[in-house]
């Protein structure tokens, strides 16, 4: 038994490094000794996985994500700690209040992880999210979340209800305008993780991302674009955010980027009239990793 | 409704309650006393004996107050006595051996807190190959753990025969311990406060991560924090979410610092009192386990269990604490005195 233990560890050692192989095995005994692990398993099986690839959110099942525990399931983008930390911040940075709720917008979705933040870090009464993406199984993904975080996911609380924030996971295609009928504008808050990834830098990918992730998750421009540099979404999302009555008075605006992005992103955001200020917060390994924009 | 002021009156009535106690078993057993003397030269034989046995016993219960019920009255209550703890241990001279002597140390303190009711976390653990632990946090939370345990600090010696020791030979290893005490957890956990500020402190996270975002999705969550003025670092890596790592790396950091503010409040007390009583050295040995003579000694105490095993498996742990406890008390009651 211990030396079956002590080869699977030295196995997973060859693969990520003394250290790294050491907490991800602590962490897969941890998760098979409480209960956590969904599917019947055992630690072989899970150490075999990992070997192959295999990231090890979708083997455990679960992400952190700042103080909430989401569930992850192939092929729906794993919630990434530099998305954790910008999101945190930005929660930091708002008191809303019964009084003064506010609307959140945010796109390509994924798991739900950025709006089930907010709803769970802002007060009760406080906050109305939407969160829009094109992948069925992402929405199904986000609701299963919003469930799990105890967060409501109608639009419509019956008035008898206390307080509650609520986030409403939609199917939609945000290069297709068909999808605004469902949006009610204007928002306080638009948020965005679009796929940036170009598509030269994408076959160079490590397995985890390339063979297990959506590939509609990361590429950042569609095949038949001009331009291959990952940019798509943010001149899609720009427009978006210029359609008259979309935006809030004071709105704020955060879009995530990829490595090298920043100053590009910024200017495609300068091109939309409304806003005043635009800035780059930077993550904790200190790449530049969001432009936010106020109006 | 309790109100803040009935919840200050209720804690105030509930410390006074010893006090409260302590007179009212003085007067009950003086005024038995003075019911007894009478009979001590009753006509009838039988009441006389047992006037004089009654006699005995009450005035060995009103010296008993004197002697020690009324002085410990005096022992000013302990400002620390809300806080809970958090033991650190760190292996120190042996080895492997020492790692081995750490991890029993460590079931041993947590069985002594589920002995008191108290909850206990390993915070943080660097397991070694062998079944060892090469330096732990152990948190340890309720009222008044702080206080009982804050003299486990020090260095912990184990002279043994290793289970991996083929030749039979006695190996002496050592395990330093520290006890920082623990402030109830506050939800913005990294909002400065009275002990540190924000700006002091360097928050740094592990390894670099290439492109990072979307192209990664290994798990990075070791996270380092400093605190520049003093210069203390604390690593955290032991959950999967760098948040959480966050979380208790400020909450070890906020316990050094206290530690760091109450050992120099405690010297400066001494100071103003010219009494050059020594602070406790934490390097200094405590304590020993000697296996061959199934003894543990406490080396400040002077005092030695001689079943090792009810202190490994049981609870012996506790006449240790107490007879510390004491002496501590005693010394705290000279103070007073040498201050009239
Ligand atoms: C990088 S992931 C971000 C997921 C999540 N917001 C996060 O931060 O972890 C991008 C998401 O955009 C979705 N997506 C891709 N193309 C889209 C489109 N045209 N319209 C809406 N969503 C899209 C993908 O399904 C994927 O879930």
């Amino acid at each position: 038994m211990f030396d079956h233990m002590a080869r699977l560890l030295a196995s997973l050692c060859t693969h990520l490094g003394r250290e790294q192989a050491k907490q991800e095995f602590k962490w897969m005994k941890q998760a098979l000794d409480k209960g956590l692990i969904y599917a019947p398993t055992d630690l072989s099986t899970m150490v075999q996985r990992r070997l192959r690839g295999e990231p090890l959110q979708y083997i455990l099942g679960t992400t952190p994500f700042g103080p909430l525990d989401l569930l992850t399931r192939p092929p729906i983008l794993i919630p990434r700690p530099e998305t954790e930390d910008w999101a945190l911040r930005l929660a930091n940075g708002f008191f809303p209040s019964p009084t003064r709720p506010l609307s959140v917008l945010d796109l390509c979705t994924g798991s739900g992880c950025i709006p089930l933040l907010l709803c769970h870090l802002w007060p009760p009464g406080t906050t109305r999210a939407i969160g829009v993406d094109i992948s069925p199984s992402a929405i199904q993904l986000a609701i299963d979340n919003a469930v799990r975080c105890n967060i409501a996911t109608y639009d419509e609380v019956p008035r008898t209800l206390p307080q509650t924030n609520t986030f409403t996971p939609l199917l939609g295609d945000i290069r297709d305008s068909a999808f605004l009928g469902s949006l009610k504008p204007p928002f306080d808050i638009v948020t965005a993780n679009p796929p940036y990834i170009p598509k030269r830098e994408y076959v160079e990918l490590p397995t985890s991302v390339k063979d297990f992730e959506d590939p509609v998750a990361l590429i950042g421009d569609p095949p038949e674009a001009a331009q291959q540099d990952g940019l798509s979404f943010y001149h899609c999302i720009a427009q978006l955010l210029s359609i008259k009555g979309m935006l809030k008075e004071s709105a704020f605006v955060a879009l995530e980027v990829g490595q090298g992005q920043a100053e590009s992103v910024e200017s495609i955001l300068r091109e939309v009239a409304a806003f005043r200020e635009i800035d780059i917060w930077r993550d904790p390994w200190e790449k530049k990793r969001v432009v936010v924009a106020r109006c | 409704m309790s109100s803040a002021v009935d919840i200050t009156r209720a804690k105030q009535i509930k410390e006074l309650e010893p006090l409260q106690d302590a007179w009212v078993s003085w007067s009950h057993a003086r005024d038995s006393l003075q019911e007894t003397i009478p009979l001590l030269s009753d006509e009838d034989p039988a009441m006389r004996a047992l006037a004089s046995e009654e006699y005995v016993s009450l005035t060995e219960t009103l010296s008993e107050h004197v002697h020690s019920v009324f002085p410990k009255l005096l022992v000013p209550s302990s400002s620390t006595r809300h806080l809970s703890a958090m033991l650190e241990f760190k292996s120190g001279v042996g080895g492997s051996e020492a790692s081995l002597f750490l991890a029993d140390l460590l079931r041993v303190y947590v069985r002594h807190a589920n002995a008191n009711r108290w909850k206990t976390q390993v915070i943080a653990s660097n397991e070694t190959d062998g079944g060892g632990v090469k330096d732990a946090i152990l948190e340890i939370k309720g009222e008044g753990s702080y206080d009982a345990l804050r003299w486990e600090s020090g260095v912990h010696r184990v002279q043994r025969v290793p289970a991996t020791e083929a030749s039979g030979r006695t190996h002496t290893s050592t395990v330093a311990i520290v006890v920082l005490p623990l402030t109830e957890e506050t939800d913005n956990f990294s909002s400065g406060d009275d002990i540190f500020s924000m700006d002091d402190v360097k928050i740094e996270v592990m390894r670099a991560r290439g492109a990072g975002g979307q192209h990664v999705n290994k798990t990075e969550s070791a996270v380092r924090l400093t605190h520049v003025p003093t210069g203390i670092t604390v690593s955290m890596q032991d959950e999967r979410s760098q948040h959480q790592n966050k979380r208790r790396a400020f909450q070890v950091l906020r316990a050094r610092l206290m530690d760091i503010k109450l050992t120099k409040e405690m010297e400066d007390r001494r100071a103003t009192r010219r009494n050059l009583v020594r602070g406790a050295d934490r390097s200094e040995k405590i304590r020993t386990y000697n296996y061959a003579q199934d003894r543990v000694t406490d080396h400040r105490l002077g005092l030695s269990l001689m079943n090792l095993t009810s202190l490994l498996e049981g609870d012996g742990l506790q006449d240790f604490i107490d007879a510390l406890k004491r002496s501590h008390d005693e010394d705290l009651m000279e103070e007073i005195v040498e201050g009239l």
